[in-house]
């Protein structure tokens, strides 16, 4: 049963990877139009056979700009979470592992930044180290990185009070091992269930930061940049601010459903993780 | 309960000086040589030359080690000197205090509304789990997790304000003005809020002091009221101290939105300009109000709860 648990978890993680490869590789190349090209005589134009969403204020496709959409915004989350979750795990096991006064000092550290409200620090690093795509992802990330590193460090503590680590430390196995080869592959499932979470708050500040004109790059076919360059022709063309907003939320919605499955899922296979040690399936010291 | 309470206030002092030494670093990490810079903005655009330039740097002390500039600055700061703006020359103390006013104002309006909501309609979905105000609470709670803020606010300036003609769709100075921007903030925070009054108040209800409450012939409102929703307030409490880093968040895009001059129009303004001194003020009130805010959220746990009193 446990094995189903976490094979299944797997299944719908596979298959929610396949939906975005399409979504990012795919689906572009089937935009009806160049999502860049300006036409002048077609603008604002209402949806019809040739533009399925109508044009924007420069004529350009709707359908088009919002598909290539995907490959700006979702990217740029994915790319604040990769870096938020590498680093904070990292300094999570450390702490949670080597305790005393470094545990301390990296918990109030920690603590710190998530006093302090997240957007606006990383409005305030981004901006002192000049705006860009790559500095504003680091920036998210750069305060985004306790979450995890909470997280790690507690999922830490509570595994090294298991028999399985107390086993392999009175085997005599070196701490940095115990905490690479059996802590971390049990204290995974949680983290990644983390990511969804932290993937969604990633759209929504990228997207929110580009509509301030502090994201992505002017002309981009970025969500929050495409609702903002709208707001002139809402009164009229409302449908150039809802179409980009109805995808960042469904698009967010989706993530946050795919989160609680592969939550619920990592919950039922979790009662069988401790046991692997035993059993043999895990690695041995 | 002393020993307690001055852990914490340490402990707010010591974010204090980590902010103040962020802060003071900003303006040295700035692009180009610092007293370069600021002479230039004082010269208004004029490039200042190297004697001018040299004697400029040792009247400000520039050429000094950076922990004695560091000292000096903090000694400016607590006085209440941030330097002036790059792009208006403005003293950036008076300006940051005047915008953080209205933030507070707008952000308080967003947290009373938020909590006028959720509380209830919490405690409401906790009682008749299942019921319609449960999964409306559910559903709030996917929304206000879902929906962008600057889209939430245009679609609601494109209602109330475009096609209603109730309320205006940008500014300050009137009543009606705080409506919108206190509506979208206060309401995309009530779900979640909303959610976690439910949750531990349901955690409470199936105890044996709720039990007896009702056995006694207590009334379901003086119940809740007065056993239920204080043992849940501790949690709430922090929940709330969490949600307020937040309410910044959403302000800093719904003041823009609106065009109401407050602390994260200010912000976002001066990023947008590169204007480091304001930048740099701006940080070091958020500082100051979150650090305040986070040590206020601790006091008020201990004084419900006074089990914690004693733990450090």
């Amino acid at each position: 049963m446990a094995a189903g648990g976490a094979g299944s978890a797997l299944r719908l993680g596979l298959a929610a990877l396949a939906v975005a490869v399409l979504l990012v590789g795919v689906l572009p190349l089937l935009a009806p139009h160049d999502p860049h090209r300006v036409a002048f005589a077609a603008r604002l134009l209402a949806p019809g056979p040739e533009y399925p969403l109508g044009t924007d204020h420069l004529g350009r496709c709707v359908l088009s700009r919002l598909i290539h959409g995907f490959r700006v915004t979702p990217l740029a989350a994915l790319a604040v979470v990769v870096t938020a979750l590498g680093a904070g795990t990292a300094v999570g096991l450390a702490a949670g592992s080597i305790g005393g006064a470094f545990d301390r000092v990296v918990m109030r550290v920690v603590e710190g930044i998530q006093i302090l409200p997240g957007l606006a620090l990383a409005l305030i690093i981004a901006g002192v180290f000049g705006l860009g795509l790559w500095t504003v992802v680091l920036a998210l990330a750069a305060v985004h990185w306790t979450e995890y590193a909470r997280l790690a460090r507690t999922m830490t503590l509570a595994e090294r009070a298991k028999p399985y680590v107390l086993g392999a430390e009175a085997l005599g196995a070196p701490r940095h091992r115990v905490v690479l080869r059996h802590v971390l592959p049990n204290i995974a499932a949680p983290i990644l269930v983390l990511g969804t979470v932290s993937l969604s708050w990633a759209i929504l500040s990228f997207a929110g930061l580009s509509f301030l004109g502090l994201g992505a790059e002017p002309g981009s076919t970025e969500w929050g940049l495409m609702i903002a360059e709208a707001r002139n022709h809402m009164r009229l063309h409302p449908r150039l601010v809802l179409a980009p907003g109805l995808t960042i939320v469904a698009l967010v919605i989706a993530v946050n459903l795919l989160g609680d499955a592969l939550q619920d899922r990592a919950a039922a296979g979790s009662a069988g993780t401790a046991h692997r040690f035993v059993t043999g399936k895990g690695r041995t010291s | 309960m002393a020993a307690a309470l001055l852990h914490r206030v340490l402990y707010a002092t010591a974010l204090l000086l980590a902010v103040s030494m962020a802060g003071f670093a900003l303006l040295r990490l700035m692009p180009g040589d610092a007293g370069e810079v600021l002479l230039i903005h004082q010269m208004a655009g004029e490039l200042p030359g190297p004697e001018a330039l040299a004697r400029f740097k040792r009247e400000h002390g520039l050429d000094d080690p950076l922990p004695l500039q560091y000292l000096r600055w903090l000694g400016a700061v607590l006085g209440g000197d941030l330097g002036r703006s790059f792009q208006t020359g403005d003293p950036v103390a008076q300006e940051v205090g005047m915008r953080l006013v209205n933030s507070v104002l707008l952000g308080a309006a967003a947290m009373a509304l938020a909590c006028a909501v959720a509380f209830p309609a919490g405690i409401a979905a906790a009682l008749w789990r299942g019921g319609p105000v449960d999964r409306a609470v559910s559903a709030l709670a996917v929304l206000g997790m879902a929906v962008p803020n600057f889209w939430y606010a245009l679609l609601a300036v494109l209602l109330f304000s475009l096609t209603l003609g109730w309320l205006p769709s940008s500014g300050y100075g009137t009543w009606a003005h705080v409506v919108l921007p206190a509506l979208v903030v206060g309401t995309s925070l009530s779900g979640v809020i909303a959610r976690f009054v439910r949750s531990t108040c349901a955690e409470e209800l199936p105890r044996a002091y709720v039990r007896t409450g009702r056995a006694k012939g207590v009334g379901e409102v003086p119940l809740m009221l007065r056993h239920v929703l204080p043992n849940t307030m501790v949690p709430v409490l922090a929940l709330l101290g969490l949600q307020a880093a937040r309410v910044f968040d959403g302000i800093v895009v719904v003041e823009t939105v609106f065009a109401w001059p407050g602390l994260g129009r200010l912000l976002v303004d001066a990023i947008l300009s590169r204007d480091f001194p304001v930048i740099q003020g701006c940080l070091l009130v958020l500082g100051v109000v979150y650090a305040g805010l986070h040590l206020a959220v601790d006091v008020a746990a201990m004084l419900v709860d006074p089990r914690i009193r004693g733990a450090v």
